[in-house]
């Protein structure tokens, strides 16, 4: 017995030795706003994404709101129309399916964006019809100027946002890869639990065989 | 090789489970005090096992070790790796707990079957044999998984042979990694403490 025991230990920790740069085969999906659209990539926790992979929508009832497909990054986008819980689905096949959801107070503000968008229409019709009158009117100047700054705002609104989103990306990846490792710590407490839960075992049986004998 | 969750039909996780609880039951009235060590260190090799990866194309696949289970605890090998899944998927997430039951079955179910497949073999007098039939039990326990795996999804609704296909085609180097791993388990267990086996020829030829 002792040299099987010592044997396995071996084996343990030459199968250790391996763990240290092994990864967890596991399917990662994150959802979150950008603008007016919920962006989200799709992909194997060791790094691959899932290209090419097309993505069921659905609301919280399981109703089908449409379908959107990852792109070489593992990355799609798709636009709610709706205030609904939106549930994400993928199957990346042999087993490994991928579900998010989104809760409505995490959606993208879909009314508040498109008024936003009205206003900046309407502001650029008030620029073309004040540059029409040439100037001629002090109020129509004063219009202008507030329209165009309202175009740079929104404009700067779009900048920033994507270079946030540039900026965020790459931590958001490294937060998801966070997530995913297994420390040396897990597998020695999972470890600890089978010999706990075989010891108890061995407890059990052995007094079993202890009042069997007496 | 872990199924996860919300991959099988309602149908499919229950069956898995109350057949996956009629292995552990089996399991646990088959397991001889002696061998629960060996069942405790075998699971453990499991849940340690599934973290070695093996990188093929775009995906990745790890070893299971189901094989050489099943060759030296048999039945036992349901409770065994039982263990060793559940805290896979409390620790890891691998797989998850609704579809641990058909998890179970799809790794032990094949660990039994070659046990009662090649234990002949294992416990043949010369160790070079033995080693031999370890290696096919090692391969053998892993297609047999992988036919599972893609019987559970095809009745779930996908379809049976491409899903079957890509899970085989992933698993062909396990296949060979495991047969040798076990292979070289047995020769050295069958040359450093043969008694592991005795008993199995004992049982084997005995009434069971």
């Amino acid at each position: 017995m002792k040299r099987a025991t010592v044997f396995a230990l071996t084996a343990l920790l030459l199968s250790f030795g391996a763990v240290t740069q092994a990864l967890a085969h596991k399917v990662i999906a994150s959802v979150f706003t950008s603008g007016e659209t919920i962006e989200g990539e799709i992909g194997f926790s060791n790094g691959d994404m899932a290209v090419d992979t097309l993505v069921e929508v659905f609301d919280g009832d399981g109703n089908k709101l449409g379908e959107v497909t990852t792109d070489s990054d593992g990355f799609f986008s798709f636009k709610p129309t709706q205030k609904v819980i939106h549930v994400f689905k993928s199957n990346l096949g042999a087993g490994h399916v991928a579900e998010v959801r989104m809760e409505i107070e995490e959606l993208p503000e879909i009314a508040a964006a498109s008024s936003v968008a009205e206003t900046v229409e309407g502001a650029e019709n008030s620029q073309v019809s004040s540059v029409e009158i040439s100037n001629s009117d002090a109020n129509a100047e004063a219009a202008a100027g507030a329209a165009i700054s309202l175009a740079a705002l929104e404009q700067n609104r779009e900048l920033l946002r994507e270079m946030i989103h540039r900026e965020v990306t790459p931590l958001r990846r490294e937060i998801a890869a966070y997530k995913e490792k297994n420390d040396f710590q897990t597998i020695l407490g999972g470890i600890g639990y089978i010999v706990g839960l075989f010891g108890l075992f061995f407890y059990l049986a052995a007094r079993r065989k202890l009042a069997q004998v007496q | 090789m872990h199924i996860v969750d919300g991959a099988l039909s309602n149908e499919v996780v229950i069956a898995g489970s109350v057949l996956a609880v009629g292995g552990i039951a089996l399991g646990l009235k088959k397991l001889p005090m002696e061998k629960i060590p060996a069942a405790g260190v075998l699971s453990a090799t499991f849940f340690v096992a599934s973290l070695i990866h093996v990188p093929i194309g775009p995906s990745s696949v790890h070893l299971i070790l189901n094989g050489l289970a099943g060759l030296i605890l048999g039945w036992a090998a349901f409770p065994a790796l039982f263990v060793g899944l559940l805290l896979q998927a409390v620790f890891f997430g691998f797989g998850g707990l609704t579809v641990l039951g058909v998890n179970t079955l799809n790794i032990a179910l094949p660990a039994v079957a070659v046990f009662y497949l090649c234990r002949h073999g294992v416990a043949a007098a010369s160790p070079m044999v033995a080693a031999i039939w370890g290696g096919i039990g090692g391969a053998l326990s892993i297609v047999l998984t992988t036919l599972l795996v893609g019987v559970s999804l095809a009745l779930s609704g996908e379809e049976f042979v491409p899903a079957a296909k890509l899970v085989f085609f992933t698993h062909i180097p396990v296949m060979a990694i495991e047969g040798l791993l076990t292979a070289f388990a047995i020769y050295l267990v069958r040359k450093v403490k043969p008694e592991l086996f005795a008993d199995l020829k004992v049982s084997s030829g005995g009434a069971q």
